[in-house]
């Protein structure tokens, strides 16, 4: 009756699936063993993290399709007729064979006021990010919390680390260049705007991400090695 | 509306939040919700009283984000779909949203039947059999699933 307590079993605890008598025996053995409690406690915040993301998500109300309409209509009909009534153009958006993205230094041009006050300029290191944003790049580890997060670490196929990240004002991707971040793909952030524009420029994101990348994302490993080589 | 109608109605947000999970994609999520909904209305009469009506309509969603991806592979390999749905309205403060986003952005490195698991029960709370059965298939593989993908997001997040 010695059965080994594993990962599994403490998420089936975590999750309530489990009869009374292995709860008991799983809550003991996680109170007891150091090991088992760092688990738990991994897995918990997790979950808690996702819930408290995700969860307001339910409590906005969604308006139900009219029943005759979807008995009667057929489905390409009824896009159709939704798709006419967003009220923005539709603008056709075109992804980027791989090469032609890696020569290309930006994929969208950042909204008004994300380079106030100057702008952006045509000289050279006129995409180099500037001191906060290039410091969190160089120490901030993919997950982190902060003003700046950092999505993935990958490096491209000449080689270079870049790293996609979300700041208040300015999302993107970044690589390394020259001495410092070179901004390879930007965004506006959604901070104070509240529009719609992350969706969007979350795909495209996404995109310029394929493109650009050689092989599989940095894992926690590998991106604190990089990091500990300064990115080189 | 009529029972059946009243329980999508009442179903529908947490669809969409599933939705979220699923597509990682607000607008495809707005979209793919409004499809589910007009879907299990067609198809109604396929399901029987006194089933899991949440199971039932968790997996026409599921089915018809797989057909979706699979139709724009096929079709746009180069060409991204447009937009659609970007009148909808987003709840929340900008904090907040930046968080949903870095989180979907952390599913999207999960294979795909890992992350299925994981919105199911992580995020939609369903039990593992309702979840098995959406996803038809075994409790033991449903199990698999889910704490790979768990165990992936805690390697990519941290506990904290």
């Amino acid at each position: 009756m010695a059965e080994q307590i594993d990962e599994a079993m403490v998420i089936a605890w975590l999750d309530g699936e489990l009869d009374e008598v292995t709860a008991a025996r799983v809550a003991a053995a996680v109170a007891n063993d150091p090991a088992l409690r760092t688990m738990a406690d991994a897995h918990r915040a997790i979950r808690a993290r996702f819930a408290s993301a995700f969860g307001p998500i339910a409590d906005e109300p969604v308006t139900m399709p009219s029943p005759a309409s979807a008995q009667v209509v057929s489905l390409a009909a009824v896009r159709a007729a939704r798709a006419k009534e967003v009220a923005a153009p539709p603008a056709r958006r075109w992804a980027i064979p791989g090469a032609i993205a890696a020569s290309l230094l930006v994929g969208v041009l950042v909204g008004h006021g994300a380079f106030a006050p100057n702008g952006v300029v045509d000289q050279a290191g006129a995409l180099a990010l500037a001191a906060p944003l290039a410091r969190a790049l160089d120490n901030q580890l993919a997950g982190a919390p902060g003003g700046v997060r950092v999505a993935l670490s990958f490096r491209d196929h000449s080689g270079a680390y870049c790293r996609s990240f979300t700041a208040t004002h300015l999302s993107g991707i970044a690589c390394r260049g020259g001495d410092g971040w070179q901004l390879r793909y930007a965004a506006p952030g959604n901070a104070g705007t509240g529009d719609y524009r992350m969706a969007g420029g979350d795909t495209q994101q996404a995109e310029m991400v394929a493109a650009l990348i050689a092989g599989e994302p940095l894992d926690a490993a590998a991106e604190r090695e990089a990091r500990e080589r300064g990115w080189r | 509306m009529d029972e059946f109608e009243r329980a999508l109605a009442s179903l529908l947000p947490r669809l969409r939040r599933f939705a979220h999970g699923l597509t990682r994609d607000r607008a495809d999520a707005d979209d793919l919700t409004q499809r589910t909904a007009e879907r299990a209305l067609k198809a109604r009469a396929q399901w029987q009283a006194g089933t899991n009506f949440d199971a039932w309509a968790y997996r026409i969603m599921r089915n018809l984000w797989i057909d979706t991806v699979r139709g724009r592979q096929r079709r746009d390999k180069w060409i991204a779909p447009e937009e659609e749905g970007t009148d909808v309205g987003i709840a929340g403060d900008a904090e907040t949203q930046a968080e949903l986003h870095f989180l979907m952005r952390a599913m999207d490195r999960l294979p795909d039947e890992q992350r299925e698991a994981v919105a199911l029960v992580m995020i939609e709370g369903l039990s593992y059999a309702d979840a098995a059965e959406v996803l038809e298939v075994p409790a033991g593989t449903l199990t698999s699933r889910l704490v790979r993908g768990r165990q992936a997001l805690v390697k990519m997040l941290g506990g904290d």
